[in-house]
């Protein structure tokens, strides 16, 4: 039994009175599509927040496989194969998409080369043409990306997490906001995505969820109020009264 | 973008005729003491690089770079004067003693970002400011140190000093010339990109993996040896050092320049140092106050045109040239608009 890709031990955080992250357990197996729900306030983006090192945590710790990495700097934990996504997205917006993809694909060399043309990186350059046809990008690889719509910067977002090789990606509402072609699309990425690689996602578009995750935790006032297959959670009667039940949510 | 490309090929051209040329071209229409105007804008045009380095492509607003401008003066006036060392070793110690300093004051600094970073420069170039001001018995505080500078090299019997106005002018020319060429290169590296990458997103550049503070302090470092090159530079054309060189005004100076010339551009830097030092050329004899002037141009290059005469010169270049409609179109209006 190997160990599992995620792992968290009674995480806390608080911010003031207010504990938005409250001793959470919580163990990702790996090999499903794990999503995260709860209403406003539950806790989920702070949650995410600790486990890619964007916070610290106040108690608790993290595990990805058996490597603690409570406590860890953000660019250690991508370095060890945590990507995200951020609900209010965020990408070079200065930068051509091309070469936001290609930092990203980039940033796994140890070294930052001074003297050396980053065009003359075949094998990085090949990658990023790989990823910008995956995500659907190809057309747009020479526009700023801050020239982008908001679907394709979602996409973006997608592909730069993708470029560094993550073992687990942390989606965080990847469909807000998009149309329902968008959103269609997206849906479309995070399904054959979810074949090679370990995803959590928080969502607050429960059709989506119901779509494509194995496996739902329900969280509300930062604990976990249940965890279950999405039928399960469906039916249950406490995850319908803290957020089913509460018509046009979100 | 060949309107724009060939705008800037025609400029590059001429203006590299012209500076290779300008000792034998100047002296025709200008009085000679023009030639060493030019020199001292090229050396200034490295300490404003050092600052757009940091600024303009890594995000952090340094009104501190006086300091190693002073230490790299510093270190080559003692080199020559006190450690009666030879023009390169006394050279190299200028540069060395900047790129120290830098070391070590950078590892404090670049923990910090925006206004916070900006007031630890300040706060660091003040500090060894007094200190150099306080200590007359080494420094010799505001008076200065002058020096005799040794001849560059020797060969045979040809031994060219920087007294010999157009060898230094070359000699400068020579090295600031290597530093643009540099500064070009990292700019198209994978340093380079962090650099940009850390400015315009340094969030989302933690979330990929690279440590933000290490890249800031990559910056500060090797902008600290620019400072100091333009420092040691400046020490010998002058034959003179003083206190007053790290004094933080001359920082604001240098920020002045890279504005007016435009941030983040690699020859914006270089294009406001000549301009507001030619500006001073002409205007300081006949009027106290043109520093005045100089305070209106910042105003209204920051208010109307923030990405400065660069910016002006890349937009007027490429005026004519409409961006087809079809290229801000997203990917998703186009795939319905095909489908």
């Amino acid at each position: 039994m190997s160990a599992p890709v995620l792992r968290l031990k009674g995480l806390t955080r608080s911010f003031g009175g207010l504990v938005a992250v409250n001793n959470v357990d919580f163990e990702l197996p790996g090999g499903v599509l794990h999503a995260i729900i709860g209403p406003n306030g539950a806790g989920k983006t702070t949650l995410f927040n600790l486990i890619s090192g964007m916070l610290a945590s106040d108690r608790g710790a993290i595990y990805l496989y058996d490597r603690e990495i409570t406590g860890l700097a953000s660019y250690r934990i991508s370095q060890l194969g945590i990507a995200r996504t951020l609900q209010i997205k965020s990408v070079f917006d200065r930068l051509s998409v091309f070469d936001n993809v290609w930092i990203a694909a980039h940033s796994r060399a140890r070294f930052l080369n001074p003297l050396k043309p980053a065009r003359s990186y075949r094998t990085t350059a090949d990658k990023v043409e790989k990823i910008l046809g995956d995500v659907g990008l190809t057309e747009l690889r020479n526009e700023n990306a801050g020239n982008l719509s908001y679907g394709d910067v979602a996409l973006l977002e997608m592909a730069i997490a993708l470029a560094t090789d993550p073992v687990l990606l942390l989606l965080d509402e990847p469909v807000a906001g998009m149309s329902h072609a968008e959103t269609d699309r997206m849906v479309t990425k995070i399904k054959a995505l979810k074949k090679s690689i370990n995803i959590i996602l928080v969502e607050h578009d429960m059709e989506t969820v119901f779509n494509v995750a194995e496996r739902i935790t329900v969280m509300t006032n930062g604990s976990i109020l249940t965890e279950g297959v999405p039928d399960q959670i469906a039916k249950d009667a406490r995850v319908q009264e803290a957020y089913l039940g509460q018509p046009e949510e979100a | 973008m060949n309107r724009r490309n060939n705008f800037f090929l025609v400029m590059g051209i001429f203006v590299s005729a012209f500076l290779l040329a300008a000792p034998y071209i100047v002296p025709f229409f200008l009085n000679t003491f023009w030639v060493n105007i030019l020199t001292e804008i090229l050396i200034w045009s490295v300490f404003a690089a050092s600052i757009n380095l940091l600024f303009g492509y890594t995000g952090l607003l340094s009104f501190g770079q006086a300091l190693f401008f002073g230490m790299g003066a510093y270190g080559v006036a003692f080199g020559l004067s006190v450690f009666g060392m030879s023009f390169w070793p006394a050279f190299l110690l200028g540069v060395a003693t900047a790129t120290v300093t830098a070391a070590i004051t950078g590892i404090f600094a670049v923990r910090l970002t925006w206004s916070y970073f900006t007031i630890i420069t300040v706060v660091f170039s003040l500090i060894f400011y007094l200190f150099a001001v306080g200590r007359k018995d080494i420094t010799n505080g505001d008076d200065g140190m002058a020096f005799q500078i040794p001849p560059v090299f020797k060969i045979g019997n040809w031994q060219p000093s920087l007294l010999d106005i157009t060898f230094q002018y070359y000699f400068v020319l020579a090295i600031v010339a290597a530093i643009y060429l540099l500064l070009w290169i990292v700019m198209r590296s994978p340093l380079g990109y962090a650099f940009i990458a850390v400015r315009e997103n340094d969030k989302r550049a933690s979330l990929i993996g690279i440590s933000p503070y290490r890249v800031r302090y990559y910056s500060f470092l090797l902008s600290g040896t620019l400072a100091g090159i333009a420092g040691v530079l400046f020490a010998l054309f002058s034959r003179y050092t003083t206190a007053q060189y790290m004094f933080w005004t001359v920082s604001g100076e240098g920020v002045v320049w890279v504005v007016v010339g435009g941030t983040g551009t690699l020859f914006g830097p270089a294009l406001g140092t000549a301009l507001l030092i030619i500006l001073r050329e002409e205007l300081s004899v006949h009027w106290e106050h043109f520093l005045i002037l100089v305070g209106i141009i910042v105003i209204i290059t920051v208010t109307f045109e923030p990405s400065g005469l660069m910016g002006m010169l890349n937009r007027w270049s490429t005026r004519r040239r409409r961006v087809p409609a079809e290229a801000k179109l997203s990917s998703t209006t186009r795939r319905i608009a095909g489908s």
